[in-house]
């Protein structure tokens, strides 16, 4: 389960031929698919690789083998297109699944998990004990129902990433972004430079959300932000009005064809040393890497500035990802098992032994080895006591991809429209179907 | 005369044998249940989908919802405006440019135009190119970092916007997309255009009738049958405009488009049956028009 699964996931990519009414058709096709050749043998295991290549196979095969090894039951493996087979979940699900893969904890998890597609894995989290922190329990704990969904394993910090050498050059610590103030002072100076002050992609419509959820638990707490993104507070709300207040600062320091690059390009951006801060997921670490070890160790990352003196920095855009186990599958047993083998001491290492470069939520994992920036993102996840899933997790989805998405592209394009857009916003939340 | 028809068609009947029979039944049959199992029942579903709330999973989980999709998407969604002002651009650009354009280069290289082979491949080139190829190719012209950008000198940070830029953004689609319909209108326009009488050309221009006169009062009429495909063509293309765009985009929103929303609230996780709904709006888009022209023109036939 590499690191860039998490990016290949958000990035579509087109499959829509069976759009329409023969979309429906086609869900009872596409799940006959991941029907894998297996022998009778009702004590093997399957198991999905989602996505991650070559090094997502070599880890399945890694953490698989050890399980084998260890309790004498075969695990058959393979590999899918990461973006199929979320965009076909439901349908895959409700076919014939393999028994347990790679998911994503917070809505993704727990609505499919109500709807009886996942099996409860409650008793194996409470079997990995104390490797678990509480928070990351917390957070595999679907609301509604008080069930575990999911094993939680690896995560990732948002945070605003910047060059040390270009913080230094316009005279600034680096090291000392802490403040709003600060942030603003940073950009001011790295736009008289002639540079982009705030990289922003937001042609896929999804990357600007990363923003808007750090602003609003900046501004207002994590509390009103997860209750505003599930219909418990309103987009009215001059509360809401007053985060937005904030992200309307920052739209002048951004680059003006922020809707015509996606988030790579923000990458790319900060990679050229063209751009001053960048909000984003750490995932993309490996790529500087690539580039050379000079541009790796030049990358630094900070938790978003504190804005609101009553919330700090107490909350942190940090995706959850874990192993869930199809309730449908053939071998349901045994999917907990290896999900829960995923999720413990031997699993994480062999996993590592593979290649794998995520940070683990567990306190098995061993972090001594890790360099600077590793050891940084450690320091930005462990200043949060709130951890937010990212907007398009921790709402529903028939509202985050659909509603709230255009929403903040329509508001970047025109932010003195905000009351109208927000009004929208509210309207189409009323309208969604409750249940 | 009445018998003429009567005589065969007896004869056809009781000269088929068990065997033709059961081809024939077959031959028909088949693709028959497959066109009512594959299309129109996924059709009628949807439609009945379009007035329930769902999520797509457990069947028992449907609600029924009334007229509250359509209202959500006529009252509260602004996208939906976009979408269907995108596509009425799209196609008032096809029919009133893009295929008379095809028509008329169809025209000029049936008439053997000097070069008209080499003009004949250009246009026809793109023809080969899937639109979602046509996608790739031309964002990688125009994207921040392309080709296009690179030559005037722009990099990533000061790359023009111009898939983003709603004053321009239209227009430079709706010519890629162009680039490939004019050829395929010019394709079909040419093999209908191979099989006029060439006579009643020379007829009329010895009477002295005009080349405009000749194309408007001897080609289009001739061409009825060639004409009625390449409007439903046009109409056809326009509104189901989909590839091109999601893979420039990678995202439904920023050049909303009827069937973008339609997958987007019809597939993954956005997926509720506000996507149906779409669906039977663009469905009622594309059949209403096509058969009110359709019965009208065969109704003038039948005169």
């Amino acid at each position: 389960m590499s690191e860039e699964k998490n990016t290949v996931s958000r990035r579509s990519v087109l499959k829509g031929a069976a759009i329409g009414g023969a979309g429906l058709a086609a869900g009872s096709a596409l799940s006959a698919g991941t029907a894998t050749s297996a022998s009778a043998a009702g004590a093997d295991i399957h198991w999905t690789t989602r996505g991650g290549g070559a090094t997502g196979d070599a880890i399945a095969k890694a953490v698989n083998d050890a399980f084998t090894a260890k309790t004498g039951t075969k695990v058959i493996a393979q590999q899918v297109n990461s973006d199929d087979f979320q965009n076909n979940f439901a349908q895959i699900m409700q076919g014939s699944p393999d028994d347990a893969f790679g998911w994503m904890a917070g809505w993704r998890s727990n609505h499919y998990g109500e709807a009886g597609l996942l099996a409860d894995v409650t008793a194996q989290n409470k079997a990995l004990g104390k490797s678990l922190p509480a928070s990351a329990v917390q957070a595999a704990t679907n609301p509604v129902d008080k069930k575990q969904y999911i094993i939680p394993t690896t995560y990732y910090p948002w945070g605003l990433h910047y060059r040390k050498s270009m913080v230094k050059k316009i005279g600034m610590n680096p090291e000392s972004i802490v403040h709003w103030d600060d942030l603003i002072k940073m950009m001011t100076l790295t736009k008289k430079n002639g540079l982009v002050a705030y990289a922003m992609g937001d042609k896929q419509g999804w990357e600007a959300m990363g923003t808007f959820d750090i602003l609003n638990a900046r501004v207002n707490g994590y509390k009103y932000h997860i209750d505003l993104l599930n219909g418990r507070a309103k987009w009215t709300d001059a509360k809401t009005k007053e985060t937005f207040k904030y992200f309307a600062k920052l739209i002048p320091f951004m680059n003006p064809n922020f809707m015509d690059i996606d988030w790579d390009g923000c990458r790319d951006l900060l990679l050229q040393k063209m751009c001053g801060a960048m909000m984003m997921g750490s995932w993309f670490a490996n790529d500087f890497k690539a580039k050379s070890q000079k541009d790796y160790d030049d990358l630094w990352v900070v938790p978003f500035p504190e804005i609101n003196k009553a919330h700090g920095i107490d909350t942190i855009d940090a995706p959850l990802d874990g192993i869930s186990v199809a309730a449908k599958g053939k071998n349901v047993e045994g999917g907990k098992a290896l999900a829960q083998f995923w999720g413990s001491k031997e699993g994480i290492n062999a996993a590592i032994g593979a290649g794998d470069t995520n940070i683990y939520v567990s306190k098995d994992f061993d972090t001594s080895g890790y360099d600077a920036f590793g050891k940084q993102k450690l320091a930005v996840l462990g200043s949060a006591k709130n951890i937010m899933f990212f907007a398009d997790r921790d709402s529903r989805g028939d509202f985050a991809g659909p509603i709230l998405g255009p929403a903040l592209q329509s508001f970047m394009k025109n932010p003195k429209n905000v009351n109208k857009i927000l009004e929208n916003t509210q309207a189409q939340w009323e309208a969604l179907p409750k249940n | 005369m009445k018998t003429a028809v009567t005589v065969p068609k007896n004869r056809n009947r009781r000269s088929l044998s068990k065997t033709d029979r059961f081809t024939l039944s077959a031959f028909v049959g088949i693709p028959s249940l497959l066109q009512i199992v594959l299309l129109w029942v996924p059709a009628v579903v949807t439609v009945v989908l379009s007035f329930t709330y769902w999520d797509g999973i457990n069947i028992k989980d449907i609600h029924w919802a009334g007229i509250q999709n359509y209202k959500n998407i006529f009252i509260n969604n602004p996208i939906f405006y976009q979408a269907l002002k995108n596509n009425g651009i799209w196609l008032a650009f096809f029919l009133l440019i893009a295929t008379p354009l095809g028509v008329l280069l169809a025209y000029q290289i049936d008439r053997g135009i000097k070069g008209h082979a080499i003009y004949e491949s250009i246009y026809y080139l793109p023809v080969v190119l899937s639109l979602a190829v046509i996608g790739i190719i031309w964002n990688f012209m125009f994207q921040p970092g392309g080709f296009v950008q690179g030559i005037m000198g722009r990099d990533l940070a000061h790359a023009l916007s111009i898939w983003g830029n709603p004053q321009i953004n239209t227009w430079v689609i709706l010519g890629v997309a162009s680039w490939r319909h004019i050829g395929y209108i010019m394709l079909l326009y040419l093999s209908g255009l191979k099989s006029v009488d060439p006579a009643l050309k020379e007829a009329a221009a010895i009477d002295g009738a005009t080349e405009w006169q000749i194309f408007r009062k001897i080609i289009l009429p001739t061409m009825q049958p060639v004409n009625i495909i390449i409007l439903v063509i046009t109409l056809i293309e326009s509104l189901r405009a989909f590839d091109l765009v999601y893979i420039i985009y990678g995202s439904p929103t920023v050049f909303p488009l009827l069937n973008l929303l339609v997958f987007q609230n019809f597939a993954g996780q956005g997926i509720s049956m506000k996507g149906a709904a779409y669906a039977v709006i663009l469905l009622l888009l594309c059949i209403i028009p096509i058969i009110t022209y359709l019965r009208v023109v065969f109704k003038e036939d039948l005169k």
